[in-house]
């Protein structure tokens, strides 16, 4: 019963919860920066700034393809196959099949689209867990990749995808992170203000209460992996475009713990029903600060994942704890 | 014939006995290197990590829960099982108690965090496979321990015929396993609260500390695989454990494990990892892409998983 409870109070957390949740967030990132900046000079410099936008761009973008799976209770261990999958594409319609850059990025988009398709399909259709279906084609597409292009890199590409990745506005911001705001905006809209995010979000609160509803839960899970699929591919062009190149190595399990660290930070409930955009959003400032800082603090990468672990077992175990101390107190007041 | 089919059906590994025994036949038809003495033995090796990594996986999985750091605890374990006895001098009978002490102790806190945060443990175990990976990268600057006591690299790579000592380890294990799950009383417990959790309460059954054993069970198979993969590469690399995620979920499920708990096979998790192993010896002698490995392992999961979905709604179990 306590259980159930519970999960109601955490399904549906209200409007200042979630928002003093992610007024915390940014006050730790706040001061991360305060003390990135005031160890390591280097921090704040244009190029430095540059830098952190245009992962901060990636990281954003990978954490809403794992987001807009969460949000139906499901989860997407192929993020990182599905980006990959989708950078090999457009470096082989650019490259070898000569196609113009829009058409190549476009055929990129589709086939992480299609793919995320095929992991919604295949769970409807068979009724197993997410978590199995997309672990099993996760292998299953990075295998495919890597026997088709034999994990050789495309490294001619036109120039002008590196010189966009290379573009700066007003000095140090990136095109790329306007992108990733947009797709923000997108998003948010959907779930906010359209049938579709609503019937997204009430399929992941509470599956058979929704079906009998009327919403058809089979199709918007297939939706929602399609969504993830299109994301996951978005962040692979971004990082086409950062790069310069198709290169077989940017994906894979590299993405796993991004891609959950910005939703789960920014206070998406892994039980679905729920998502936390701009959440999302500072959840993955606060892993580009953390990655960027220990890199001008040279820390070295190797202590990184230390971190990233650790910041994510204290902000999963807060947010339960705020979880537990706002249900007290709302039946206090009754 | 009908009913015999059905019985066969029920049988949950039975396919994958079938697919063992016409994939050997087919083998050994197409390749004469597959029965020679040492083409044995090389598969008999690479059979003993990864059947204790689909072990480590199976004790979790039987709870309903999951262990994401599986990989990350082993290579934690493997260096600094390999900086004790090359940089401290430890001797190998002390170093070897105390790595699967340290792994049963990472094991304990997974559960511990689970257990009193109530959080998903797929997060739970994430998080800490994150660390655990930093731990050993941090300490070892990706730098291997090379010098390995004569011993334990002996006992990893003689053999006595086609039978190769390392071998030894993971027979002990899946006796001592199925004994304990089938005959001892936490371990009908883990299987009960993993079948019904509530039920299991109600009969009076700890669910918090039967999940804590869970995990730390699993840390310690993860620890004795990963030192078992130092004794086999002569080395204590940090990359041990950075491919054993999918494995780890492939043994179990194609042996018939469910991801929701209660219900995993020691018998049908061996059967699956020799099936796995025969698989990549195929490979090998057929002289394929190494890349096809990973793309064989999804697709046998995906199977697998069908399969035994179709099984239950053949044989009406479900």
């Amino acid at each position: 019963m306590t259980d159930e409870t519970i999960i109601k109070e955490r399904s549906r957390p209200g409007f200042i919860a979630g928002a003093s949740a992610q007024i915390g967030l940014l006050a730790i990132v706040a001061v991360l920066w305060l003390v990135f900046s005031t160890l390591a000079p280097g921090f704040t410099s244009p190029i430095n700034l540059f830098g952190i936008g245009r992962s901060l761009a990636v990281d954003i973008v990978i954490g809403f393809s794992q987001m807009v799976v969460l949000a139906t209770g499901g989860m997407n261990l192929a993020v990182g196959s599905i980006g990959v999958c989708a950078v090999m594409a457009t470096g082989f319609l650019l490259q070898d099949a000569g196609m113009p850059v829009p058409i190549a990025l476009a055929g990129g988009l589709l086939l992480g689209a299609a793919l995320g398709w095929l992991n919604g399909f295949a769970i409807v259709k068979t009724g197993v867990n997410a978590f199995i279906i997309t672990l099993a084609s996760a292998s299953l597409f990075l295998g495919a990749m890597l026997i088709l292009t034999k994990a050789v890199p495309y490294n001619a590409l036109p120039p002008e995808i590196g010189q966009f990745g290379r573009m700066r506005i007003g000095g140090y911001v990136s095109p790329l992170l306007f992108i990733a705001i947009a797709i923000g905006v997108a998003l948010f809209i959907l779930y906010r203000h359209t049938l579709l995010g609503r019937q997204i979000l009430a399929a992941g609160a509470n599956p058979r209460a929704a079906e009998m509803s009327g919403v058809p839960v089979g199709r918007v899970i297939i939706i929602s992996h399609t969504l993830s699929g299109l994301l996951a591919a978005t962040a692979g062009m971004m990082l086409v475009a950062r790069l310069g190149a198709a290169m077989p190595s940017v994906g894979g399990e590299d993405w796993l713990l991004p891609s959950f660290l910005g939703p789960v930070l920014g206070g998406t409930l892994l039980a679905g029903g729920s998502v936390a955009v701009i959440g999302t959003m500072i959840g993955a400032a606060l892993v580009t600060t953390i990655r960027s800082g220990l890199l001008v603090l040279q820390v070295g990468n190797f202590w990184l994942q230390l971190f990233l672990g650790l910041i994510l077992l204290a902000a999963v175990m807060a947010d339960r704890y705020r979880g537990i101390f706002l249900e007290r107190r709302s039946m206090g007041r009754k | 014939m009908n009913a015999l089919l059905r019985r066969l059906l029920l049988v949950e590994w039975s396919g994958i006995l079938a697919a063992i025994i016409l994939g050997s036949a087919l083998l050994a038809w197409l390749s004469p290197a597959f029965l020679t003495e040492f083409n044995i033995y090389v598969m008999l090796r690479s059979f003993c990590v990864a059947l204790l990594i689909g072990f480590a996986q199976m004790v979790t999985l039987a709870v309903g829960q999951m262990n994401i750091s599986v990989g990350a605890l082993g290579g934690l374990v493997a260096v600094l099982a390999g900086g004790m006895m090359e940089k401290m001098g430890v001797p190998l009978a002390v170093a070897i108690p105390v790595a699967i002490a340290i792994g049963a102790f990472c094991g304990l806190l997974n559960g511990i965090l689970t257990e009193r945060t109530g959080i998903n443990g797929f997060i739970i175990t994430l998080a800490t496979a994150s660390a655990f990976t930093g731990i050993n990268l941090g300490i070892t600057q990706s730098i291997p321990f090379y010098d390995m006591p004569p011993a334990l690299v002996a006992f990893g790579s003689d053999r006595f015929f086609a039978f190769p000592y390392l071998l030894i380890a993971p027979i002990i294990v899946t006796i001592l396993l199925g004994i304990f799950l089938s005959r001892t009383i936490p371990g009908r417990q883990l299987l009960a609260v993993g079948g019904n959790p509530h039920a299991a309460e109600l009969s009076g059954i700890s669910r918090g500390r039967i999940t804590v054993l869970a995990h730390t069970l699993s840390g310690a198979l993860a620890a004795t695989a990963a030192i078992l993969a130092v004794a086999q590469l002569g080395s204590a690399q940090p990359t041990i454990g950075s491919d054993w995620l999918l494995l780890s979920f492939a043994a179990p499920i194609i042996g018939g494990a469910a991801l929701t708990g209660g219900h995993v096979s020691v018998l049908g998790t061996t059967l699956a990892v020799i099936l796995i192993a025969l698989i990549e010896n195929g490979m090998v002698l057929a002289k394929v892409d190494p890349y096809w490995v990973q793309f064989v392992l999804g697709a046998l999961i995906l199977a697998a998983v069908w399969l035994n979905r179709w099984r239950a709604v053949t044989t009406g179990t479900d």
